[in-house]
């Protein structure tokens, strides 16, 4: 499955009056596209923390220690906020734990969900313009490189010209044909509601506003491919400023049955189907002839028939031809990069890195890992744009440590001299002197060569696989990405058109009467109803990765479980991956795919949720799931005793050692390393180690299982 | 146990809220009784009226009608109803019979605490005065001024003051500008204890009880964790030795483990002093592990009420039966095969012609449903 978001070492601390907070100490976990990924903690546990991280919201006075978040090849702890602002809310949006505080109270509903809308409206309609006018730049180019003669060449440059023309066409005829459609279906809408209130004699407030919006909007409504002028202009001209009139007279029976004349234009507008634009843009540039008089379907065949033999096979073949010459440069690229990176490696792994060698050889690495980027690649690859800033970040890590250590470890030795001194005075002193914490050198260099060898290890799979890509599909989908840039461009979007989508959205989260509920406020609605308007907000950039911080720790059970099949369903419809932060498990077991536990901001275990729940191998996971009751449970709960550690002061060994019953001498002295128990299934627990002795897990845990085989096996027959 | 007199009764128990011209039925309805030493559980929705329940048996709104005995004792009554019923009668008889209700509903819910003080007084007066008249010299002044302090606890005394109430959000019940000990003995305070070593040693006791340490007294909220706020909660409900507690949503905000450990706190504590308690709450998990009987609520009213294994085995009113199947269970496979159940009232019901009404169709279990449906009901069960 495609990777969405790949974490890796992230380490957050927060400066705090009393010392650092170590808030997450060294997580990593990969997001594949469509999932849901569970992370489960108590309070405090880091959850929350490296969800903000994702996002690029955390507090001031944090400190990011060390890591990766790779997002669709950037590294989201490196990038500046101006680039955050095009992923944030837009790529990756986020419902937070508590739908009390997470709207604004003195502004309407309807402001709120449009707000994002109008705002990355402008950001993304320059995104594609910027998109749009560099990969047709460098399609020419490649074009014009890849042409064996002068003709290829000279054609290459006109038909580059030509497709920026009748994409604009296209655009134009698009977007008017979006304004009146939405224009139409809005009027439908407010016609639906307005005559349903004169049919029952009961008019609300502002009726005769709604009246007007519905003249405006069908007039608006009045284009070629949705109300044909030709045919109903004057009709609908004549029915919209008659409504007002008859409205004035309350003369409620003539305004009805012009309400009802428009509704009949217009719904056999609205459903007409939808012209090919992208077509009829390079007819109506190129040919001088008018449209011709014909069914749609049948003008599309022609329109297409048209573009195919005037202009797209020739312009298809000339993209193919460039693609296959851009990817070929690649490769030659590709494996001279592959070769320098394996040269460089001794620069890396010398006893004591060169500070000046090392930085030269970064440099013109970084210049030569970026010129193996293919100009006409569509999607984005992680490594090889990530490359240059790990390596940065490492050798930064690297000499930083170089300088720092000499002076800690001099101090270190000042101490132990001291500590010997008392000593060999027969002194017994009550200190001990501690390990000089020192900067791992060797680690960094280890991660050097680690970026390189995950590197050379993709060139070598892109190379591998070179000889299997078809280009045929590539270039029509480098098409389309050109295409769908350029309605970027003139996909303005204006209030209105914010609105039209903010109610569709509101309807699809399952509120009733959206366009009664777009104009309240907050504290009209209930915890769940607002709850789903913050999941229409997030939803409204339509956004890849949705994280969920708690969504529904503050709604009771039937909303819960409604929220959570809204989430489920979107997830599916919407392909979202789906970072879910929760400390119920209850309500993990029926959204995770993959459940994440967390513990002092460390994972402590990590597995699909049948492993979690039916294999659990960590005490904490143990003591999590037997302290909540399930509807059998009977006997005293087990809460788990005392409370999580300070996280200015974490313990030496196992973070949970002081609340684990299980705990052994060696959860106090060191850190369990991560235990794999199956492909999928890892635990940090020193109980999996060979040598630990065998421990079952509690009593109200294994019979908990047993209840739920018992009750499965008895719904099954 | 069930021929036992009730330690609180509510009849009939309806509260509206106005909004300009707009009625919110918050509680329509409603009559149920706890049984001295159980735990009465009250689940449904938000916004369904379980608090709005509580906080009405608490007094701390005028409930519209309806009539709540405590200890027999009527403590609060509605009048609103009389007032309808009032405006509809030209019965000279029945007019003459409504206002005496109202008088008396008035009385009740002015001077019930009034009288339950004067009572008091009484038996104090009566427990005292043959005692001085009998003792001279100094133990005479000892009796007098002992006699004089219990007088003036006395006049305070409220019955109300039996029915503690433990609330949802441990963050924002507890006043950020007070230390512990001054939150936890106010309600002492405020019922004339003016001992201060009196109230120090109260305080330790339920600080201990709680869980907490002495050293906890002198800190104030803010340098507690959620559940460690919760105990101060339970401990500022249980100094003033009430014998209901109303816990509203006591574990709803807090984390799963620190859940289990108040909840095991109430258990303990119920166990130790016989306490009642009237538990609302939205976690059907929580409340089937602690309560003995269980109230469903659906929009102010009481939908179907029986024992809490006898509710959970067979749920005869629809609203249940969708309520429990939402419940979420950490079982992963379960969870994906699971169904929920949507209530529709609207769908599910013909109020039309036969209106509805709280019907009891097997000992203790009771459902909200008109003729037709109890007859449907009845034959399903006795089908079983």
């Amino acid at each position: 499955m495609e990777n969405k978001l790949h974490v890796q070492d992230l380490r957050i601390s927060f400066r705090t009056g009393n010392g650092k907070v170590q808030a997450v100490r060294g997580i990593d976990f990969d997001l594949a596209k469509g999932e849901t990924l569970a992370i489960v903690g108590e309070s405090g546990s880091g959850k929350s923390v490296t969800s903000k991280a994702i996002l690029g919201i955390l507090a001031g006075n944090s400190i990011v220690e060390s890591g990766e978040i790779i997002y669709d090849g950037q590294d989201l702890l490196k990038i500046s906020e101006e680039d955050f602002h095009k992923i944030r809310g837009d790529r990756i949006a986020m419902i937070f734990q508590d739908p009390m505080s997470s709207l604004n109270p003195i502004v309407r509903i309807g402001r709120q969900l449009t707000e994002a809308m109008l705002l990355k409206g402008k950001i993304r309609q320059r995104e594609s313009k910027r998109s749009f006018r560099t990969y047709l730049k460098n399609l020419e180019d490649m074009m014009a490189a890849s042409a064996s003669n002068e003709t290829e060449r000279a054609r290459a440059a006109v038909s580059c010209r030509k497709f920026q023309q009748f994409e604009r066409k296209h655009t134009e005829l698009e977007s008017a044909y979006n304004t009146s459609h939405e224009g139409a279906t809005e009027a439908l809408d407010d016609i639906g509601i307005i005559a349903f209130e004169l049919e029952k004699n009961t008019v609300a407030k502002g009726a005769a506003d709604r009246i007007k919006d519905i003249a405006r909007r069908s007039r608006e409504s009045l284009n070629k491919y949705v109300v044909d002028p030709d045919k109903y202009k004057a009709e609908v001209l004549q029915n919209a400023s008659a409504l007002e009139g008859n409205f004035q007279k309350k003369d409620y029976q003539a305004v009805l049955e012009n309400l009802y004349r428009l509704r009949e234009i217009m719904t056999e507008g609205a459903e007409k189907p939808k012209p090919n634009f992208f077509r009829m843009g390079y007819y109506l540039t190129f040919s001088d002839k008018p449209l011709p008089d014909m069914p749609l379907e049948k003008l599309n065949d022609f329109l297409l028939d048209y573009l195919e033999k005037d202009f797209m096979t020739d312009f298809v073949s000339d993209a193919q031809r460039a693609l296959i010459y851009s990817a070929n440069q690649c490769y030659a690229r590709i494996r001279t990069a592959v070769q320098e990176l394996e040269s460089a490696r001794s620069v890396y792994a010398a006893e004591q890195l060169d500070k000046n060698k090392c930085v030269d050889t970064w440099k013109k690495l970084g210049e030569t890992v970026k010129g193996t980027i293919d100009p006409l690649a569509i999607s984005k690859d992680s490594l090889v744009y990530t490359f240059s800033p790990s390596m940065r970040s490492e050798l930064d890590k690297y000499f930083h440590g170089v300088k720092a250590n000499v002076g800690i470890l001099r101090r270190h030795e000042r101490e132990r001299r001291k500590y010997d001194a008392i000593v060999s005075r027969g002194g017994k002193p009550d200190w001990e002197v501690a390990e000089a914490a020192v900067t791992d050198l060797e680690l960094i260099k280890t991660n050097l060569s680690h970026i390189i060898d995950r590197l050379t290890a993709h060139y070598q799979n892109v190379l591998n696989t070179a000889d299997s890509r078809d280009y045929h599909t590539e270039t029509i989908a480098a098409i389309d990405y050109l295409m769908q840039n350029s309605s970027g461009i003139v996909d303005k979007v204006t209030p209105r058109i914010a609105r039209h989508r903010a109610i569709r959205l509101m309807e699809e989260v399952g509120i009733s009467e959206p366009h009664k509920r777009f104009r309240q406020y907050p504290f009209e609605f209930s915890g769940g109803m607002r709850q789903r308007i913050v999941i229409a907000i997030a939803l409204a950039a339509n956004p890849d990765i949705l994280i969920c911080d708690e969504p529904t720790t503050a709604l009771d059970v039937t909303i819960q479980s409604q929220i959570l099949e809204l989430i489920n369903r979107l997830k599916v419809e919407r392909h979202l991956s789906v970072i879910f932060i929760t400390h119920d498990l209850g309500v993990v077991a029926n959204m995770a795919d993959r459940v994440a536990v967390m513990y002092a901001g460390k994972i402590v275990e990590y597995g699909t949720s049948e492993d979690i729940f039916y294999h659990a191998a960590h005490p904490y996971t143990w003591a999590l799931l037997s302290s909540m009751p399930d509807l059998d449970t009977n006997e005293k709960l087990t809460a788990i005793p005392g409370t999580p550690p300070n996280m200015i002061y974490p313990p030496k060994g196992d973070a949970f050692a002081a609340r684990n019953q299980y705990a052994m001498q060696i959860d106090f002295e060191r850190q369990p390393p991560m235990f794999r128990i199956s492909d999928t299934h890892y635990a940090a627990t020193w109980l999996l180690h060979p040598d630990a002795p065998k421990v079952d897990p509690p009593k109200a845990v294994i019979d908990r299982i047993a209840r739920m085989n018992q009750r499965r096996e008895a719904e099954n027959e | 146990m069930s021929n036992q007199e009730p330690l609180l009764r509510v009849e009939h128990l309806c509260q509206y809220f106005r909004a300009g011209n707009f009625v919110t039925k918050a509680v329509d309805d409603v009559s149920f009784d706890i049984r001295k030493g159980e735990v009465f559980g009250l689940v449904g929705e938000s916004g369904c009226g379980k608090t709005t329940t509580g906080r009405s048996i608490i007094k701390l709104y005028n409930i519209t009608s309806g009539n709540i005995y405590f200890k027999g004792v009527r403590i609060a009554a509605g009048i609103q109803s009389y007032r309808d019923e009032l405006k509809d009668t030209k019965d000279p008889a029945r007019i003459a019979e409504l206002k005496a209700q109202i008088k008396a509903a008035r009385n009740d819910q002015k001077n019930c605490d009034k009288e339950y003080a004067a009572r008091r007084m009484e038996e104090l007066k009566a427990e005292y005065e043959p005692k001085i008249a009998a003792a001279a010299g100094k133990e005479k002044t000892l009796l007098e001024t002992q006699y004089k302090d219990e007088m003036r606890k006395a006049r305070k005394t409220r019955l109300v003051t039996q029915i503690q109430m433990i609330f949802q959000d441990p963050i924002a019940s507890l006043d950020p500008r007070m230390t512990v000990r001054e939150i936890i003995s106010e309600g002492l305070v405020i019922q004339g204890e003016r001992n201060k070593k009196v109230i120090d040693e109260k305080v330790y006791e339920m600080l201990e009880l709680v869980g907490l340490v002495r050293e906890h007294a002198s800190r104030y909220p803010h340098e507690f964790s959620g559940g460690q706020r919760q105990r101060i909660g339970v401990a500022r409900s249980i100094i003033m030795n009430p014998e209901l507690i109303i816990a509203d949503e006591p574990v709803s905000a807090l984390d799963v483990s620190v859940q289990a450990q108040v909840i095991n706190l109430l258990n303990d504590l119920r166990e130790r002093f016989g306490l009642t308690i009237l538990f609302v709450a939205h976690d059907l998990s929580v409340v089937k592990y602690f309560s003995d009987r269980i109230g469903v609520m659906y929009y102010g009213r009481m939908v179907e009420l029986a024992d809490s294994d006898e509710l959970f085995a067979h749920p005869l009113h629809p609203y249940t039966r969708s309520l429990l199947s939402a419940i979420p269970l950490p079982d992963p496979i379960y969870e994906r095969q699971r169904r929920r159940i949507t209530y529709n009232p609207l769908a599910e019901h013909d109020y039309s012609v036969d209106k509805p009404s709280f019907r009891e169709v097997r000992p203790g279990h009771f459902v909200q449903c008109n003729e037709a449906e109890y007859q449907k009901i009845l034959a399903e069960l006795s089908s079983k």
